[in-house]
Parts: C-alpha cells; structure tokens; sequence
C-alpha cells in the first residue's frame, strides 16, 4: 500500500471509500443508539434551562444537529433523506417571528417579553418568561438548518 | 378617482373591457368638463404618508381633465381597433396586452390628474413601465427588444431625475401639493429665493425631455415605433409623450419665473421642432416618418411654453393629438393590408382602399395646415402667437430668427404630408404588393372619427365653440386665444405667414430629390444622438464587466483579504483617532501555568495548520485549536462561551469532514511572491490589530466610555427575569438583532438545499 501524499489525494467527486466503513461500523452504531436520544434529550434540557442557566437556544440546536449528524454517521442517509429538514428551520421562524408579532397586537413594542407566573399542578409555582417561545425558534432554526445542510452534503458524498 | 376605478379591472384579460372602461372614464371626464362643474375643481384626498406630508390626492382641474379626456376618448377609440388590429394571437398575449394597456391608460390618467408631485412620480414611472411592456409586444423581434429598452432606459431616467426635483421642491417648500404650490405665490417666492431653484427646475426639465422625446433624447421615440402602431398612435401621438408637455404646464406658474425658462426650452423646443420635421422629410418608413413629425410638434409645444404662451396648449395638444392619432392609425391600416410600412413600396393604394385613402387625406391636410382643418386653426394662431409675443418682442432679432425656423420647420411637414399622400396612395402600383383589400370597420372607424374631428373642429371654427373650449381648458387660467377659421383680414401677418408656409412647402416637395440627397450626405458626416447614446451605454457595461471580472473574480482567498484588510483599516483608524492603548496596564498576577501550557499548545497547533501538507491534517489542527481555546475558557469559568465553543468545533469538524472529499487538492504554487508577501503581511497585521483590540479591551477607560456589559448584568433580572446575561440578550434585549440573524440563517439553509437539489437533478 502506497501511504497517500498530496500528488494522489482523491480527485473532487470521487466516490470515498469511507464512508461504508463507517457505516458497518458497530461500535459507532452501539454508541449511536445510546448517544443521540440522550443528546436530543440534553439539548432539549438545555434550552430550557438557558434563561437562568447556561444554556438556550442557540446552544441546544447546536447540540441537537450534533447527535443529528452522529446519527447520520452511524446509520447512514437512508431514513434521514426521507423528511424535508428545512421545513422545521421554517417552522422555528414563524415561530420566532410569531412571538414577537403577539406583543405588537397586544399593544406593546414588538419582541416586548412578558413573564407568565402561575402554579401547575406537580411543578408547583413556575415561572416562564415569554422569550421562551422565541427561544424555541432559535433552536428549531438552529437546528432545522444544519440538518439540512448535513443531510444534502452527506447526500452529495453518497452520490 | 378614475384611475382607481380603472386599475382595478387590470386583471380581467379583455379588450371589449378596456373600451368600456375608457368610454365609462371619458363619460365622467365629460360631466366634469360640462356645465358649471368646471369652476370648482372636482378633489379627492387620502392620507399616504402624513409624516412626509405624501397624499393620494387627485384633483380636476380644468387642464388636467382636458388631459383626461384626451387620454380616454383616444383609449376606447384605440381599443376599438386593437381589436381588429391585433393578429391572432395566442389568448394570454392579447390578455397581456390589454391589460397592459389598461394599465398604461389608468396610470396616465393618474399622471394628469394626481395633486401630489410623489403620486405624480409613481404614475409617471408606471407609464413608462407599462410603454415598455407596450413597445416591447413583438419580443420575439430583436428590434422591438432594442426599442424597448433604449424608450424604458430614457424615459426612467428622466423620471429618476425628476423625482429628484420634485424631492428638492417639496424639501424647500415643505408640500408636494401641486395646487398648492401653483395657487401660493408666498411658496413661489420661498422656493424662488431657494439655492435649489435652478437644479430641480433642471432636473423637471430632464424628466419632461426626456418623456416628451425633446432633443438630446429625442430618438427613442422613433425606434420605440416598432410597437404595434394602436400603441404608437395611443402612446406616441396622442397621450405619453404628452406627459412632458404637461408637466411643463403645469409647472410654469412654479418655475416660470426663472431666468433659465425661458432660454432652455426655446432653444430645446425649437431645435426638436426643426429637426423633428427636417428629418421627417427624410424618412422613408411610414411610422417613422409620424414620428419624427411627431417630435416636431412635441418641440413646438415646449417653445411655446417658453414664450410663456401657456393660453397656445390646449389648441396646439388638441389639434396635434386628433390628426396624428388619425394619420398613425391610417398608417396601421396601410400595414395590416399590405404588410408593410416602406413608403417605396407603395404607391396607387387610391384603387383598393378609397376610406383609408380619405381618411388619410383628411389627417394629412389638417398636418399640412389647410383650411377648413383644425391644424389650420392651429397654425394660424401660432403665428399669430409669434408675431405679438411678449418675450418675443425683448428680442427683435430672435424674434425674426424664430419666426423663420417656424416656417421653415411647418414648411417641411407641410411637404411631409403631401408626401405622405402622394407616395401611399396616388402615384403607380408597386408591382410587388398583391391581394390589397379595404380594412374591415373595426380599423377604419376609429380613424373615420379622429379624422372627422379635424374637420368637424375646423368647420366649427366659424363659430365661437371652439375658442370657448380651448380657452376655458388651457392650463393658463386667463387664456383668451382668438380662434376661428375666419382669417382676421385686418392683421394680415399670420395669413402671409401661412401663405409663405405653403409655398415654401410645396417647393420643398417637388425639390425633393435634392433636399434628400443634402440630407443624407449631411446624415454621413453628423453623429446622431443615438449613436452617442448608444456608446455611452455600451461603455457602461464595458466598465461594468470589466469590474466585475477583476473584483469579484470567485477566489476566496481574494475575497477574504479583501475583508480582513478592511479590518484592519478599520481598527487602525479608530485606534488613531479616538481609542488608545496607553492607559492599559496588564496584571500579570492574573497568569498562572495552566493557561501558559494551553497557550502554548494552541501556538503549536496553529503552526501545524500552516505547515498542513494535506487538507486532512489542516482540518484535524484546526479542530484541535478549537478545542484547546475551549479549555482556556473552562480555566476562565465562563460556561456559556465554553458551550457554544464546543458545540460550534464539532460542527465545524463534521462540515470539514463531510466537504473535505469535494475540494480541489491544495494549491500552494501557485501564489507569486508579490501574493506571498501580501499574504503574510496581511496575516501578520490581523494578528497585531485582533492582539491590540482584545488588549484593548481590558482598559479601563474603554469599560468607562462603553459599558454596555454592566447595563446588561444590571437589568438582566429586573427586566426579563432570567439570570443568564448571554441568553437574554440573544432573546430579549436584542431579539430583533436575533431574528435578523436566524432569518439569514434559514435562507442559508435554503440556499445549499436548494443549489445542492438543483446539482444532483441535473448531473
């Protein structure tokens, strides 16, 4: 086997040999399994936590796309490919967008947050600033827009 | 009103609408002009912009409703043949084109009707859209292409250079309201007395030239006549190029006191009026030979406006509109059935089409100036004009020079006309035209009718009707023009004029071999203007491409020190002029080992991403200098940052790894020295700059003069409730800043997905 250099580096387009590798690989496979719903699920806490915590939407999408693109190493594009990712980018927009919109039709400037203070039942009194839902369109944005972008170059390689 | 009430039939695809929309606006247009309804204007106002003191108002004045009239009996009448004139064509070109035309007509209609010099702009830059649209219906021909855009190119400029002095006119006097600004002389003088008088009365000029096709921008209306002649007789004859001549009117009790006027449009209008109809004699294609008669009488209209003669408009736009619409749709006719325009061609049409024939006599008569035809009336009054006018008679010699050119210049068409006539109709058949028929009604009666008016108009010239008309519409609100088709015996000098006019015509015509030979070899040696026009363009998309192909050459490396240069610029200047480095004074006790070791790594880190051999093993360094400043921020406990730090390396590993395979092996050769050196240099000054603004900040009078952190921390939890000082200001204090980012964001997305789709389709 001839060590590669930089004279006989894989020409632009060339199908890697890699990937499949990769692919079949069942250790990532094993630690997929366990690692991305566990991701998702950090993330999520994450983004929750982020307006006393460190944390918040941009930080939570960012992980989500992270276990995301972990997922498509491990398990290929095959299942991924399948849904239109950018349609959640969109859905986190409105969202954000919406947000601010709600305070300008109630009177207020636009984007003005508000705090809604009231008691549920089990978490007792809870205390949950508005800015959360537009918290939640930075992290479906985030989120929605890497995965697009991972999916279509993982696409491009596999093609 | 009306063009509200017009606009909203757009859509609709019909052109039996648009007659009924142009009869129904001419019938209102008539009970406003009628009875005692013309002494108070007819307004109507809505408040667009209040702060920029902006109204959606219209307003009837007598001149504008004259306008309107104009512009809606010729629209049905245009419509009525359009829709014979058109071929068969497929249902949504014709649907485009009424609509179009419908368009065109609603906003030509707000042009001479809207209060407001920003609607009127808006209805202005509307007709020349929608003329482009018109003149550009033949888009398969490259020539109708050309037209097009040289009519659209000119005319919006004009309308740009207009706006802008509109603009300076509303600034000074602090309304856009056209009845305002003409009823109160107090704004006159303020606006008079203002620096920016004369570059906005010159800016308005440019935007009236350039609509009215006065000289130097005359030529676009004779190339814009590869336009379906209903639209050159509808836009070219009776209403658009109109507009300048209106906005000139209706600005002369505004500008009318300046010394620029005067000179300016009787130089202009009387050059366009002479060479309009020199080179109309010159023509040899039907329409193009309308036009340049046409551009003739556009010229003369102005002149006379720079006479001050305002009281002349009505009976000069009148009579000019009627017969050129008559003879334009004559020349329709004579195309739709021998299907062609080259008066060479032609010749003994008389046989076949005796209503075309009589039609186009009667258009062509009253062009030439004979009695009983309204343009005899028209003339007549004209040289009744020059030979008493006040401005005239500052200037005896000018006086006499203007008078010359003016017969000279009606001498030509006069010679124009016969020409016309003669060489369609009289004269021997051309053997090449075969199968001529006579038009069907639908052509022939709306050129029946135009042509009937000069006729009609000309004989009820015996009576008072028409002067009363004519005067009681004029923009010039005590006109009192003698009108009558009686010559007034006792003031001989119009009717010697007039006779002098024709004799000089009529040895002009049967001289014509000679004066078309002179006029070609003087065609040789002159530049025309569309020539120069024509450069001029070509070198602004020289200079265009040119830059172009040199800036934005497609080399990231170029782009990127294109922007970090200017950095560096940037931070250079304000360290110069406002910040400065000497009241820092750095703690070294903050240091402590950790963060020495860590440093150092990210340096040996940094320098295996230099010396990379592959792009493997950049990326892999690159990764590692990320991580490694992640851990100088867990030593400097700031969660947050060490979060997103992370989070964006890893992304930033996996996009290196997904596009790794895709990207072109490393060029390092190719870089001259000269490149080399300015790279290094570059990198050296972005170390330097990004080491003195991070030093920077640490001085404390940077934290004194700008301490937007401390606000932050401050009201972080009093106002928004969280603790987080990062998140809220991601999500609370500058949420609109956020959304401006996560919307780039989505179209980035959007943009791979959608370029990365498009690629894979098509292979």
């Amino acid at each position: 086997m001839i060590p590669p250099s930089p004279k006989n580096f894989p020409a632009p387009g060339r199908q890697p040999e890699r990937r499949s590798d990769l692919e079949d690989s069942p250790i990532l496979r094993m630690v997929a399994w366990g690692a991305v719903p566990l991701s998702i699920l950090a993330s999520l806490v994450i983004f929750l936590q982020g307006h006393n915590l460190p944390g918040g939407g941009f930080i939570g999408g960012l992980l989500a796309a992270v276990a995301g693109a972990v997922y498509l190493l491990a398990f290929g594009t095959q299942r991924a490919r399948r849904f239109a990712w950018w349609k959640i980018s969109i859905a986190g927009l409105l969202i954000a967008l919406l947000t601010g919109t709600v305070s300008l039709l109630a009177g207020h400037a636009f984007m003005d947050h508000t705090i809604w203070e009231f008691s549920a039942p089990l978490l007792g009194s809870v205390h949950w600033p508005t800015a959360t839902f537009f918290d939640l369109g930075v992290y479906l944005v985030v989120f929605g827009t890497l995965m697009t972008i991972f999916v279509e170059l993982a696409l491009e390689e596999g093609s | 009103m009306l063009s509200l009430l017009i606009g909203r039939h757009a859509g609709r695809r019909t052109g039996v609408l648009m007659v009924l929309a142009a009869t129904a606006s001419f019938g209102m247009t008539l009970w406003l002009t009628t009875g005692g309804r013309l002494a108070q204007s007819t307004c109507f106002k809505l408040e667009w912009l209040p702060e920029l003191g902006i109204h959606l108002s219209f307003r009837g004045d007598p001149f504008g409703l004259f306008f309107a009239m104009l512009i809606s009996s010729v629209g049905a009448l245009v419509g009525i043949y359009s829709l014979s004139y058109i071929p068969a064509l497929a249902n949504k070109r014709i649907g485009q084109y009424y609509a179009a035309l419908i368009a065109f007509m609603g906003s030509m209609l707000g042009v001479v009707l809207s209060d407001d010099l920003v609607l009127l702009f808006v209805f202005w830059e509307i007709t020349s859209i929608t003329s482009f649209l018109l003149i550009g219906f033949w888009y398969e021909r490259k020539d109708g292409i050309a037209g097009a855009m040289t009519a659209l190119q000119i005319t919006a400029l004009g309308g740009l250079a207009m706006m802008v002095g509109f603009v300076l006119v509303g600034v000074e006097t602090g309304t856009f309201s056209i009845s305002e600004l003409v009823q109160s002389t107090a704004l006159q003088q303020q606006l008079a007395a203002s620096s920016s008088y004369a570059p906005a009365l010159l800016l308005i000029f440019a935007g009236a030239f350039t609509k009215s096709a006065q000289w130097p921008f005359h030529f676009w209306l004779p190339r814009a006549m590869v336009a379906p002649t209903p639209v050159s007789t509808y836009l070219h004859a009776a209403t658009m190029v109109k507009a300048g001549i209106f906005l000139v009117g209706r600005m002369l009790p505004v500008f009318g006191g300046s010394v620029y006027w005067s000179p300016i449009l009787i130089a202009i209008g009387l050059l366009t009026f002479a060479l309009g109809a020199y080179q109309a004699f010159a023509e040899t294609d039907l329409k193009a030979i309308l036009a340049r008669s046409t551009l003739s009488t556009l010229g003369l209209i102005m002149f006379l406006y720079g006479l001050k003669a305002a009281d002349q408009d009505v009976l000069q736009i009148f009579s000019h509109a009627v017969y050129k619409g008559a003879l334009f749709l004559v020349a329709g006719m004579v195309e739709h059935a021998t299907h062609t325009r080259d008066i060479r061609q032609l010749g003994g049409l008389k046989r076949d089409m005796p209503i075309t024939f009589w039609l186009g006599v009667l258009g062509a008569l009253s062009m030439a100036g004979l009695p009983p035809f309204f343009g005899f009336m028209a003339k007549e009054s004209l040289y009744h004009e020059l030979l008493h006018n006040e401005v005239l008679h500052q200037w005896p010699i000018l006086a006499w020079a203007v008078i010359v050119v003016c017969v000279a210049g009606n001498a030509f068409l006069f010679a124009v006309s016969f020409k016309l006539i003669i060489g369609v109709f009289l004269g021997r058949r051309c053997s090449r035209i075969e199968h001529v028929h006579e038009v069907k009604l639908g052509l022939w009666m709306p050129a029946a009718i135009l042509a009937g008016a000069t006729l009609v108009v000309g004989l009820l010239g015996l009576t008072d009707l028409v002067e009363n008309l004519v005067n009681s519409l004029s923009s010039d609100a005590r006109a009192h023009v003698h009108v009558s088709l009686v010559p007034n015996l006792s003031d001989p000098g119009p009717l010697i004029l007039s006779l002098i006019t024709i004799g000089l015509g009529i040895a002009i015509y049967r001289r014509r071999a000679v004066v078309n030979h002179l006029q070609s070899d003087l065609n040789q040696i002159l530049p025309t203007m569309q020539s120069v026009w024509d450069r001029s363009l070509d070198a602004v998309i020289w200079i265009a491409v040119q830059f172009s192909s040199r800036w934005q050459c497609g080399s990231l490396r170029w782009y990127l020190s294109g922007v970090l240069a200017f950095f560096v610029g940037l931070v250079i200047y304000s360290l110069c002029t406002g910040l400065s480095l000497d009241d820092v004074n750095p703690k070294l006790s903050n240091l402590n080992w950790v963060g020495l070791a860590l440093c150092g790594l990210l340096a040996v880190a940094v320098m295996t991403v230099v010396q990379a051999k592959t792009r493997l093993a950049a990326a892999i360094a690159i990764t590692a200098t990320g991580f490694l400043v992640a851990l100088i921020f867990v030593i400097y406990r700031s969660p947050d940052i060490l979060l997103t730090q992370i989070l964006i390396e890893t992304v930033s590993t996996i996009f290196l790894l997904l596009i790794l395979f895709f990207m072109p092996s490393f060029a390092r050769d190719d870089a001259t020295l000269g490149r080399r050196l300015w790279h290094i240099g570059l990198s050296c000054a972005v170390g330097l700059v990004m080491f003195a603004l991070v030093f920077l900040s640490t001085s404390p009078s940077f934290w004194r003069s700008d301490n937007l952190a401390g606000a932050y921390l401050s009201r972080a939890v009093k106002d928004t409730g969280g603790h987080n000082a990062v998140n809220v200001v991601i999500v609370d204090f500058r949420a609109i800043d956020t959304t401006g980012e996560i919307t780039v964001l989505v179209v980035v997305g959007l943009c791979v997905y959608g370029l990365l789709q498009a690629r894979r389709e098509s292979p």
